[in-house]
């Protein structure tokens, strides 16, 4: 337990962030036009004041009440998007077979326990299943295995 | 007999044989999702978007569709076995579903959910055949005003009534239009916020947006939570489904009951099927002769809920394919896949595109005949799959949500942005901002802005045009109101909660617990 709601209070403070950033974005790099005839920067200037506005009722709200602390867990984001990640890199030069093998094995460390036997299967079972998904039926281009060098 | 007609027409095109098949597919896979726990509505749409792709547009909407519904008739099974809501509209069915499994009755209460989802389904799917036209016909003449003032209420309604601080879900609702604006401007080609990233010229992705914030966020924060359970397979053998006559007898008025109350609340804005199950559940206990018997196994405790939220999740299309303003996040999704087939939703969608309104509405009933013939002599392959451990479906699923990222536009651009958009929604979970209203705002961002400019040139820059015109004016005020109601509850809550913390008692009943979120 906090004394004041910081959680809320950050939260709020990057609002006025953003939307300051957004505006200030607006403002600067894109024509604002007038009223009658709006510009494509008046919109999202617009919607940059609202949004910090937003932020500040938030932070306001925050400093009147005590907060909880928030969980946050390091581990479950990391290899989950260290998967998608690795995915995303593997895909294009090495084709589809080691991109899935790539993604199974990074993101099932999230579970914080390796269990080898299950994880072969799966891997084994989803490099035939989603070829058989998307390349079989769908008949997707989806190149299967590559050797770029 | 125009109607009949076009019910004829529209019953030819949900029974041809490739979109019975999707129809078949959408309804089986939105069951298996809303059995298994921690899996969403929203992560399995937005993961099995990219195969619509291939699909003609009025197939692809069927089998989403089929998706959507589908979930809410699953659900309910691992609200009743488990104690744990399949999807967050299946959540009071746990208060007296779960107790009758405990009973013994688990096969007695699936049956009858079922019956009670079928008869929901289809009083909300008459209401929408028969109403979609007509509110269609009269927003004919709704003008760019009109149109931006039902999107401003439609936002501002689904971000400030759905659960927590109202604040941060208009917050959400802003950063999404926001992240709608990226890319080209339609009005002047100017491309904005794309910080000379040649891929975002077209804008973000909404495939990337939707499975990031709701499929990778939300596997993120079920990993190590969500257990595989045991369940007693005797308690569901087929035997034991056949419902007593007193049940059948209890049954009926709490359906009929519900279904008004789903049909009502599925056409507003921010509020839908869990909301509908909700107050379905208070009206039953208030107007019980023995409302004693709610949350130790009363049947009227779960056929109420379930048929306000089946006959919610069809009324919910009505807004969305008369006006084409969608009330909630999924509904959003679902005109996105419309625009992405080159679709202009509207009131002109009827007209134009015939076979799809009507083939969509008579595949309605063929889905929930589906269901209705899926869900009964299943129930124990339901059962099977909740014992799937999640450590095995969370790797595949994250595979086949970058596999559909990728093949969305064989970019990996995309699947970067799933990436970058699952990060965003598990910091929007730790800071408690809800998803929906991001999503709802970044589909209808770029619409508003269109309207809204378009209506400022009207009107020579006069801002009164949105209080001027009387049925913008009526929106607007129904804004307002609803804003004035959010900022009022919340106080109320806040002094509630005071009382309550300093009495400390009937801490924990689920009963009351069910109760203030309706009150």
């Amino acid at each position: 337990m906090y004394r004041r709601d910081y959680t809320d209070m950050a939260a709020g403070a990057f609002l006025v962030l953003f939307g300051a950033g957004v505006t200030y974005t607006s403002v600067t790099y894109y024509p604002m036009g007038n009223v009658g005839r709006m510009g494509p920067g008046m919109f999202p200037a617009g919607l940059g004041v609202i949004l910090a506005v937003f932020g500040v009722i938030l932070g306001l709200q925050a400093l009147r009440r005590p907060g909880e602390k928030p969980d946050i867990r390091v581990f479950s984001p990391f290899f989950v998007l260290a998967g998608i990640a690795a995915f995303a890199a593997v895909i294009v030069p090495f084709g589809l077979i080691p991109a899935i093998v790539a993604i199974l094995v990074i993101s099932s460390m999230a579970d914080l326990k390796i269990r080898p036997v299950s994880l072969a299967i799966s891997c084994l079972g989803m490099s035939l299943f989603a070829p058989f998904v998307f390349v079989f039926c769908l008949g997707l281009q989806l190149p299967l295995l590559r050797w770029p060098f | 007999m125009e109607l009949f007609g076009n019910l004829a027409m529209g019953l030819g095109v949900a029974l041809s044989l490739t979109n019975l098949f999707y129809c078949f597919l959408g309804a089986l896979l939105g069951t298996i999702v809303g059995v298994i726990p921690g899996l969403g509505v929203l992560a399995a749409i937005s993961m099995l978007f990219p195969l619509t792709f291939h699909l003609e547009p009025t197939t692809a909407l069927i089998m989403l569709a089929g998706i959507w519904y589908g979930t809410t008739y699953g659900g309910s099974t691992a609200s009743i076995l488990l104690n744990l809501p399949g999807t967050p509209a299946n959540a009071v069915t746990c208060l007296d579903g779960y107790p009758m499994a405990k009973q013994g009755r688990g096969g007695v209460a699936l049956f009858m959910t079922t019956v009670a989802s079928f008869f929901g389904a289809s009083f909300g799917i008459i209401l929408l055949t028969l109403f979609t036209p007509v509110i269609a016909d009269y927003a004919l003449r709704f003008g760019s005003a009109e149109y931006f003032a039902l999107m401003l209420m439609g936002l501002v309604a689904s971000s400030t009534v759905s659960e927590g601080s109202a604040i941060k879900g208009l917050a959400a609702v802003t950063i999404g239009i926001i992240f709608g604006l990226v890319g080209m401007d339609t009005q002047t080609a100017t491309v904005r916020f794309s910080f000379g990233v040649l891929g975002l010229l077209e804008g973000v992705s909404l495939i990337a947006l939707a499975m990031g914030i709701f499929g990778v966020a939300e596997i993120i924060m079920s990993v190590r939570r969500v257990r595989a359970t045991d369940i007693d397979p005797e308690s569901v053998k087929l035997k034991a489904i056949k419902p007593t006559r007193d049940d059948v007898r209890r049954s009926w008025f709490p359906m009929l009951r519900g279904a008004t109350i789903g049909s009502f609340f599925g056409t507003l804005p921010g509020t839908g099927p869990s909301i509908a199950a909700f107050l379905s559940y208070a009206v039953e206990k208030r107007v019980s002769k023995t409302p004693e018997r709610f949350g130790n196994g009363a049947i009227e405790g779960i056929m109420g809920p379930e048929s306000a939220n089946n006959a919610a999740d069809q009324t919910a299309f009505i807004p969305t394919l008369s006006l084409g303003v969608p009330g909630s996040a999924t509904m959003a999704l679902m005109l996105g896949v419309l625009m992405i087939h080159g679709v202009a939703p509207g009131p002109n969608l009827i007209s134009n595109q015939p076979e799809l309104f009507w083939g969509l509405i008579m595949s309605f009933w063929v889905g929930n005949v589906i269901l209705l013939l899926l869900n009964i002599p299943l129930i124990g392959l339901w059962v099977r799959m909740l014992t799937i451990p999640y450590h095995l479906l969370y790797p595949a699923v994250l595979m086949f949500i970058c596999i559909g990222a990728y093949t969305s536009g064989f970019s990996p651009l995309n699947i970067w942005m799933v990436a970058a958009f699952g990060s965003i929604g598990f910091v929007m979970r730790i800071f408690r901002f809800p998803g929906a209203p991001l999503l709802l705002g970044f589909v209808l961002g770029p619409l508003m802005e269109e309207h809204f400019r378009r209506a400022m040139v009207l009107s020579r820059g006069d801002f009164a045009v949105f209080f001027e015109r009387p049925i913008s004016a009526v929106i607007m005020a129904l804004t307002g109101l609803v804003l004035l109601w959010s900022v009022w509850s919340s106080e109320s809550l806040r002094t509630r909660r005071k009382t309550r913390a300093a009495g400390r008692n009937g801490a924990g009943d689920k009963g009351s617990a069910a109760d203030e979120e309706t009150t």
